[in-house]
């Protein structure tokens, strides 16, 4: 080979090689830089970098939405359903993670001048004084170059000439997808907020229960955060608020929950000067520092607020008092009260487990004289249960009870306690059903819906079967105001062996099941037996027991879309609800009661 | 802008474009402008130090050669002398302020003000040269260059600011001014010569220095064998980094026709410490023995030191100690050189101390071998002297990279009471971030590295055999690099897992 | 010439300084041995050697170095 033509070797194979890594790149484009157009895949992009993911998403549908809420990661849990209803608006939750608010600036001069923009809610997080201007430097906080103004040059080719991992991983994750939301897509597309339906869908139980999940509010980590960009964030936020005023733009101010361990690390002074600051810029909702800062079960983790909290920061901001929200939650801050509102957080104060209870929730399933297994018992053994439950001043609570609690923050009686049959067996009928009524105790049964009535055979089988009681009984039953029937599923508690087909011995997705087939499924279960049960009771159950108990997160949420609000368990213990937590009432403890159990070591149980 | 960056070869390419299409005479016009470009891209506030130097050697290389052609041999030496003087102290206390003053004042414990400033890029290289130019025209070896823009030229070519080498004004000017013909020969000679110098510094040199880091800071948590092996991968990193680097810098002005010095010649082969020295950063040090050896062994000093010693030791002892001594002061500096730091300067004294013995034994070690009847020319005798050499070399590799001297020798006990060889097999290199692939992709670039070398130390010229292959052969020895060089660059940059992305809450 | 070589090599000991062409360029002597050399003459010769004639021209054959003495003899 002469040099000239090794050269023009040279060239073409490095010409070839570019071309092969820009195609790659671009047709891949997990950053969604170029318009993703194999994958269309609007949630990756967003979870890669939400600014250029977001703004490509709203470039193509901003006429879905006319209004805003934006800020850092913790603005997502401000729910936009109930920021639509409240405003009469159509929201969109334009959370950007580590968004200071020179993004947030950027981004709402680029929104004002290309869509509509009737409304515009601004969450402030302590974190914002602490540094600005600083996402360019990394891939996936920069904004889009037409926002930043950043060389275009520069900015697309580090997106052509990315590190090929990024697509490879985006091609790997592609074939993990799954219903529910994964790390690598977290964002839900249409309100633009975290997807947190399988955050919201896991039990929360009692404090120490959370304390073992989340390790970081047991050991909470010290830091010695700098409020350095109080200043520059302020100007920031200043223009923001000119910009509103002068298109005529509905402008609202929010400063997103602290928790408190986090906020002690701030340094008072600097705490002052931030808050002051924004007051000086526009009055806002101030919900920094009360007594819900100290409750870990409110938060997700160090620096996020679950969604509810975001739920009862919005109805407290309009005056809805349709929920409970903790009394001192959230104050209108101005300038003339900024200095009070800042002593204010420094006294807020509140005790982790204040605002949520522990209720014994006792499981019984079949009664009859010769118990075969640790699940049944003798009608002497319950009657003496019952007597005590009575004896010692335990008031029985149906479910509505409990949710009235959490969700109304309507107060419980001193001695609570819930007694739940499992399966709706005839012996809760003929034996536990007089004994409830000659000391007054209410009971909630849960049915399998397909058994109900079978007396004699499983289901359509020859198979014998433990006697169920039908509708009649549950009927009378009801009508003494002692009884309530919630749901053991219609169909998911099946008896492999009496099956001809693939069991469904449980509530939990098969093997090979696809997700949404198995969504599908248990939506259409619970309705069947939600149906029945209302048809022949009149009354919706919006409780379930989890066949066998096993439930795992996506059955969880899968449920709570088909309306079920509170759902049971079999692992031991007394079960913890939380105030303004209705997720609390998710995958409650409960207690199984046997012979074993003398009346004496109930009580003993019970007050542990 | 560094060697490394994808802009490098962009501004290669173009300017390698526009210097063929501009006339001759005005091509090294091209060059002072890319060269400019490459300096000023890291920042206007550095370009403030190379002028200073452009503009004092340029002066003071005027007046010498004035002073040359108005005066006899004689009165040359005596005015020359302030010239020169004034020059070295502009140039090297403006090296000293920005390197070394810091370090100075703290050595000396005195209540100094700190100036801290930042190094500008390639501040030595391009010092070094222009002195050694004022030293040449002083010497009346070459004369002055009378045009400032060719001469800023010199000072700052781009392919060498950054990591040299030092050239020579005599041998590098021409071709600069000169423009050269179009060459594919050159092109190709240039491009291959990069790509050699980029796998060496992209795919070898960047995984050797996984793990280096993590041990040099912390060596009391590893175990012997561990901090062997990580100074051994020092030593490939140090090796195929710099030595890259030159190729690459070498490669780039090969493409203009320029050929620049040679910085290394296979380092790995030298028999002794001192011809390693020879061999590895030749500029540097042919640069230290003609501007400060030679110099220094002329000095009053010197020469008063020699008659001393030959008159009061004699015979060889009292003839060598002189030079001896000025050796140890040349390995002083080259320690300096390398860097403002205590370890640096340990590592100069190690070699000025071991090449000094050498030195001082050298007579004894005659008479062993003679007694052993070792034959200094066999193989085998060869074969240990490199061995002994890399041990030598190897040892002093403990000091420099260590955060401070302490930890260096807290390496060296450890390397040698607690070496563990089991602990090497333990998982501990995967844990500090170096998987089996990348220790298969080193071992098998060392093998290759010492392949080429291997075969170049005998005498063949690889790329001359290469161009002799087939025509497939050339392309696959064209397209297989080039496709390593680019996966190395791609797959080496920011990465982050998107599930690292988004912290989980 | 044969005082010369007897210098050299009571210098550079094993040193084929009769038939070496290049004894610099090729490395067979350095930089140190160069300063051995140069004291020596100027001891042996009674000559001043200047410091800008250390250039390797001057010491590739023993007829350089000796046509360099010649020339500081004046």
């Amino acid at each position: 080979m002469s040099g000239k033509k090794w050269t023009a070797a040279f060239f073409i194979t490095a010409a070839v090689f570019a071309l092969l890594i820009v195609s790659f790149n671009v047709l891949v484009d997990p950053f969604g830089v170029f318009g993703d157009p194999v994958f269309h895949w609007d949630s990756y992009s967003e979870t890669q970098n939400p600014r250029i993911g977001k703004t490509a998403y709203l470039d193509r549908e901003h006429g879905k939405y006319d209004s805003y809420i934006i800020g850092c990661s913790s603005t997502s849990s401000y729910p936009v359903g109930l920021l639509n209803e409240y405003y009469g608006a159509s929201f969109y939750n334009l959370i950007m993670y580590g968004a200071d608010m020179q993004d947030v600036r950027d981004m709402v001069f680029y929104m004002a001048d290309n869509y509509e923009v009737k409304n515009l809610v601004v969450n402030v997080y302590i974190d914002n004084g602490l540094k600005i201007g600083q996402g360019e430097d990394s891939l996936s906080s920069r904004l889009p170059a037409k926002i930043s103004g950043r060389s275009k040059l520069s900015y697309y080719s580090d997106y052509v000439f990315l590190n090929p991992n990024y697509a490879v991983q985006k091609i790997k994750d592609r074939a993990d997808d799954g219903l529910l939301s994964k790390p690598f897509d977290v964002f839900d597309v249409e309100t633009g907020a975290y997807d947190k339906r399988a955050r919201d869908a896991e039990p929360i139980g009692s404090l120490a229960d959370y304390l073992d999940a989340y390790p970081v509010f047991a050991d909470y980590p010290v830091s010695t955060p700098a409020m350095e960009a109080t200043d520059k964030t302020m100007e920031c936020l200043a223009a923001v608020r000119d910009l509103c005023m002068e298109r005529g733009i509905s402008f609202a101010v929010v400063s997103a929950p602290v928790y408190w361990d986090y906020f002690n690390d701030f340094s008072k002074a600097e705490v002052e000067h931030f808050y002051r600051s924004l007051a000086e810029v526009a009055d806002f909702w101030d919900f920094t520092m009360s007594s819900v800062s100290f409750e870990p079960r409110y938060f997700y983790d160090a620096t996020h607020f679950r969604n509810d909290v975001g739920r009862m920061a919005l109805m407290r901001m309009f005056g809805d008092e349709s929920a409970y929200i903790p009394e001192d939650f959230g104050r209108l801050v101005t300038k003339d009260n900024a200095a009070e509102a800042v002593e204010a957080m420094y006294s807020a104060y509140g005790e982790p487990e204040a605002n949520s209870a522990r209720v014994p929730i006792l499981t019984y399933h079949h009664i009859t004289d010769e118990p075969q297994s640790g699940t049944e018992i003798t009608p002497e053994g319950f009657r003496a249960q019952i007597k005590a439950l009575s004896d010692g001043g335990y008031t029985p609570l149906f479910f509505s009870d409990l949710e009235d609690y959490v969700v109304k923050g309507y107060p419980l009686p001193e001695k609570p306690v819930v007694i739940t049959f499992d399966d709706g067996y005839m012996s809760n009928y003929e034996k536990a059903f007089p004994i409830l009524k000659e000391f007054d105790m209410k009971a909630t049964v849960f049915v399998i819906g397909v058994s109900v009535g079978s007396t004699e055979r499983y289901k359509d089988t020859e198979y014998p079967i433990t006697p169920h009681f039908g509708w009649g009984e549950a009927r009378e039953m009801v009508a003494s105001g002692l009884v309530e029937i919630g749901s053991h599923a219609d169909d998911m508690h099946q008896w492999a062996p009496y099956e001809t087909g693939e069991a469904r011995e449980n509530i939990l997705r098969l093997p090979g099941e696809s997700e949404a087939d198995y969504v599908a499924a248990v939506i259409a279960d619970f309705e069947k037996s939600a149906a029945d049960i209302e048809r022949e009771t009149g009354e919706r159950p919006a409780m379930l027991s989890f066949p066998s108990g096993k439930y795992d997160v996506l059955s969880q949420w899968a449920l709570s879309e088909a309306g079920v609000r509170m759902t049971v368990g079999v692992e031991e213990g007394i079960a913890e609800i939380v105030r303004g937590l209705p997720q609390s009432l998710y995958a409650m403890k409960r207690l199984n009661m046997t012979d074993e159990i003398s009346p004496e070591e109930l009580i003993a149980l019970l007050e542990k | 802008m560094s060697l490394l960056s994808p802009l490098f070869p962009a501004l290669v390419l173009v300017s390698v474009t526009v210097y063929y299409l501009v006339p001759k005479r005005s091509r090294w016009t091209v060059l002072l402008a890319a060269s400019w470009l490459f300096y000023l891209w890291g920042g206007l506030a550095s370009a403030a130090y190379i002028l200073i130097t452009t503009v004092s050697t340029y002066v003071c290389g005027l007046i010498l050669g004035r002073i040359r052609e108005k005066n006899d041999a004689a009165r040359v030496k005596k005015l020359r002398r302030p010239v020169v003087f004034l020059c070295c102290l502009i140039n090297f206390g403006m090296l000293f302020a920005v390197k070394y003053w810091d370090l100075a004042a703290e050595m000396t414990g005195l209540s100094l003000p700190r100036l801290g400033l930042l190094a500008p890029l390639g501040l030595s290289f391009f010092i070094f040269q222009s002195t050694g130019y004022v030293a040449d025209v002083a010497r009346g070896k070459i004369a002055p260059e009378r045009n400032i823009a060719k001469y800023s030229l010199f000072v700052s070519f781009f392919p060498q600011i950054t990591e040299g080498p030092i050239g020579r004004y005599g041998a590098l000017a021409p071709q600069l001014y000169g423009g050269s013909d179009l060459n594919f020969d050159n092109i190709r000679s240039g491009i291959q010569l990069s790509m050699w110098g980029l796998i060496k510094k992209l795919i070898i040199a960047e995984r050797a220095g996984v793990i280096v880091n993590s041990v040099y800071s912390n060596a009391s948590a590893y175990d012997g064998s561990v901090i062997a092996f990580a100074v051994l991968m020092y030593c490939i990193q140090l090796y195929c980094d710099f030595s890259g680097g030159i190729d690459i810098a070498r490669g780039a002005a090969k493409c203009f026709g320029i050929d620049m010095a040679e910085n290394f010649r296979r380092p790995l082969y030298a028999k002794s410490l001192a011809e390693y020295w020879r061999r590895w950063h030749i500029s540097l040090g042919s640069w230290l023995r003609d501007y400060v050896f030679y110099p220094l062994t002329f000095t009053k000093l010197f020469n008063r030191i020699g008659k001393f010693t030959r008159k009061h030791i004699g015979g060889a002892l009292g003839r060598i100690i002189p030079t001896s001594l000025a050796t140890f002061i040349i390995y002083f500096l080259v320690g300096i050189w390398h860097g403002a730091n205590y370890t640096y300067i340990a590592f100069g004294l190690y070699n000025g101390v071991v090449i000094t013995s050498g030195l001082l034994l050298a007579p004894f070690f005659e008479k062993v071998k003679a007694r052993l009847k070792i034959d200094a020319k066999s193989k085998w005798f060869s074969a240990f002297s490199m061995l002994r050499t890399m041990l030598i070399v190897f040892a002093g590799r403990y000091i420099t990279r260590a955060p401070y001297l302490k930890m260096s020798l807290v390496m060296l006990k450890r390397t040698v009471f607690n070496f563990h060889p089991s602990a090497l097999f333990s998982g501990v290199i995967a844990d500090l971030g170096m998987t089996a692939a990348d220790l298969i992709i080193v071992a098998a670039g060392v093998v290759l590295v010492n392949a080429v070398e291997l075969t170049e130390e005998r005498g063949t010229d690889v790329r001359l055999a290469l161009s002799k292959k087939s025509g497939f052969v050339q392309w696959l020895c064209l397209a297989l690099p080039l496709a390593a060089i680019v996966a190395a660059a791609l797959f080496g940059g920011d990465y982050t897992a998107s599930s690292f992305i988004y912290a989980q809450f | 010439m044969e005082k010369l070589i007897g210098i050299l090599k009571g210098v550079c000991p094993g040193v084929d300084f009769e038939n070496e062409k290049a004894l610099c360029d090729d490395g067979i002597i350095n930089s140190l041995d160069i300063v051995l050399i140069v004291s020596e003459l100027m001891d042996a010769y009674g000559v001043e050697i200047d410091i800008d004639d250390l250039v390797p021209e001057n010491f590739n054959t023993a007829e350089d170095i000796l046509a360099l003495v010649e020339r500081a003899q004046g």
